[in-house]
């Protein structure tokens, strides 16, 4: 049980009294700084946190641009110009966190998946056995694995919405990137997206339940063989939706899903027959079971 | 069935000659639709089999006869013993007692013991499917170099856009298939497949000799090959077409190695299949993904054979440089199947 003493930089056993350490380093924080202290300049000198794990731990030093008149030579221009090549050898890889950063930001995604996609990232990168490929490509791959790995998959159509790459590209690097990490990812169920479509589309709670329940119940009882999950998903929340209130239209739900709405027409005519049976027991029907469109 | 009866002479092969007659002239249709009829007794008399100490459930009619104590070339053995380990299958029971006989009843093979590479299935019976061959492609190098806008100004069904692509695309009717020409001299012969009725004969893959010194002069004419239509020999058949037809544009083409670099087969097991428990389970092999395409891609090891399974029940085989490959595969993925068959 060391005890530290700030103020001489030791590390003292409070029972014996023994120093362990002499004059160790106080890593925390150099100023006190308070919230909106009218801080327009942050005082620290240390900058950000490094991201050791992500960078390969380089050790440059940056000169920034100046900010006094001193740093103006005659014309104008800055005196200090040279900003470049501070880690050259790992340039790509920080612009493809850039780039990982940018789509996750376009689909709100939390800081974890970030994290896990920049991880994965770095250890195709670092492998270089996919060095041939479009450095977009492999992080769109790693962002669709790192969406997988966490429970929360993305179809390929919303990672491609986001990305300049092609669904066949990225389908290419995924299969690619799970043989060189020698990894796998689970199979994608219907319940997986209904969260996410029926927020989108704005169906109450209810409906969403409903869905799930259906395209669950849908599986189960084998109706619809073969068809992509999607699919079998945005056809239960068209049944769902057209048996509630709130009805939405099979190009709305296409829209949202990424699915053709004659893909949807096609699952769905699938799981009419059995309608009845797909529904969850307490439903509450807006529009009963033998009204439900037939297409 | 049809393709049964060119399957089953396919295997009874005599090497490059016009068969020898009686052995291998089957009296009567070889339905060859499960194991039961394999059994029918009439082929295992005209097949005339020496040694009939394998139990009647044996089905013997793979076997190649023992009719080529002739030279049977050892590309031809060599031929044989990958259809013999493919047929391994077939054998479930007699395993040991196969052994000694084979070699008396083949004659020229010398083949390794039959434990099976692929350690899956200790005792599985024959699924008695046999996948059917739907495509061939292969390579020969015509060893000349060729002016390819003259040949596609000159020969019909050719078609030339050095744009697009660096080669002459080529169609002939009688085996249908396309040939890519290349200005070096090499050839990419595609689309061979087996048609219809064999008259019961057939030749079997001609072996590895060096054709260099004959380079068109088939070994029987176009219409004795037009009866032995077998995949490979329609290739090769193929390829010798087009070969002739750049002769006759007035090039000194030869006919140079000759290969067969990918054979395609597909087959149906008959049921549906779960794929979520099949990926879970060999998830080293398998890849599947709905999104991507609706089949499971399985690549095997032990004959690196690409699998494509669908949820109807339908496979489709790719990758191979044999026959053998095929079957030896959908033996080998068979049983697994049936393990994920949907009740």
């Amino acid at each position: 049980m060391l005890v530290e003493d700030y103020r001489a930089g030791d590390m003292i056993c409070p029972e014996c009294g023994l120093v362990v350490g002499d004059r160790v380093i106080d890593v925390g924080s150099e100023w006190r700084t308070f919230t909106n202290e009218k801080a327009t300049k942050d005082p620290s000198r240390v900058g950000d946190a490094q991201n050791p794990l992500l960078n390969g731990g380089d050790l440059t030093t940056m000169i920034s641009k100046g900010t006094g008149a001193a740093s103006f030579d005659e014309f104008g221009n800055s005196k200090y110009q040279n900003r470049r090549t501070m880690s050259s050898s790992d340039r790509a890889m920080l612009n493809a966190f850039k780039e990982i950063t940018t789509m996750a930001d376009r689909i709100n995604l939390p800081r974890n998946i970030i994290d896990r996609t920049n991880n994965l990232f770095k250890q195709v990168y670092e492998q270089k056995s996919l060095k041939g490929r479009a450095n977009d490509a492999i992080a769109s791959a790693c962002l669709y694995i790192a969406c997988r790995q966490e429970g929360v998959p993305r179809t390929f159509k919303e990672i491609c919405a986001v990305s300049r790459i092609s669904k066949k590209e990225i389908g290419r690097c995924f299969k690619l990137i799970l043989k060189a990490l020698e990894t796998s990812v689970d199979l994608i169920t219907t319940g997986d997206f209904m969260s996410r479509f029926c927020s989108n589309l704005g169906l109450p709670k209810q409906v969403q339940m409903a869905a799930t329940y259906i395209a669950r119940k849908a599986v189960e009882l084998d109706l619809v063989p073969g068809r992509s999950p999607i699919s079998v998903a945005a056809a239960a929340i068209y049944m769902a939706s057209q048996a509630s209130a709130e009805k939405k239209t099979q190009k709305e739900i296409g829209d949202i899903a990424g699915v053709a709405d004659v893909t949807i027409r096609q699952s769905y005519r699938l799981i009419y027959p059995r309608a009845a049976d797909l529904f969850p027991p307490d439903f509450k029907f807006d529009t009963p079971v033998d009204k439900l469109p037939q297409l | 069935m049809d393709e049964d009866s060119a399957l089953e002479s396919y295997f009874d092969d005599p090497v490059g000659n016009v068969p020898d007659a009686s052995g291998f002239l089957f009296e009567g249709d070889l339905g060859l639709q499960g194991p039961p009829q394999l059994h029918d007794p009439s082929f295992l008399s005209s097949l005339s089999q020496p040694e009939k100490d394998i139990g009647e459930d044996l089905d013997l009619s793979f076997l190649p006869d023992d009719l080529p104590e002739d030279t049977c070339g050892n590309a031809a053995s060599n031929a044989n013993m990958t259809q013999d380990h493919v047929f391994d299958g077939y054998r479930p029971e007699e395993s040991a007692e196969t052994d000694p006989n084979k070699p008396a009843v083949m004659g020229a093979s010398t083949f390794c013991p039959m434990t099976p590479m692929t350690p899956m299935t200790p005792v599985a019976e024959s699924s008695g499917i046999i996948p059917i061959l739907q495509n061939i492609v292969s390579t020969v190098n015509l060893a000349c170099p060729l002016d390819l806008k003259s040949i596609a100004l000159q020969a019909r069904n050719a078609e030339y856009n050095p744009k697009r692509f660096a080669a002459v695309i080529m169609r002939i009717r009688e085996p249908r298939t396309t040939a890519l020409i290349f200005s070096s001299g090499k050839m990419v012969c595609t689309g061979a497949k087996r048609i219809g009725k064999s008259g019961g004969r057939s030749l079997s893959p001609c072996p590895k000799v060096d054709e260099e010194d004959d380079p068109l002069i088939p070994q029987a004419t176009p219409l004795v090959f037009a009866v032995y239509s077998d995949s490979e020999e329609q290739s090769r058949l193929a390829a010798r077409k087009y070969a002739r037809v750049v002769q006759k544009l007035g090039f000194p083409a030869k006919f140079l190695d000759f290969k067969i670099q990918n054979m395609v087969g597909s087959c149906d097991v008959c049921f549906p299949i779960r794929l979520e428990g099949l990926v879970l389970t060999h998830q080293q092999f398998s890849s599947y993904e709905p999104e991507l395409f609706p089949g499971l891609i399985y690549r095997m090891v032990k004959p690196r054979i690409v699998l494509l399974i669908f949820v109807s029940g339908k496979v489709v085989l790719t990758g191979a440089k044999e026959r053998g490959e095929i079957y030896e595969a959908f033996e080998n993925i068979y049983p697994i199947l049936k393990g994920f068959r949907k009740q």
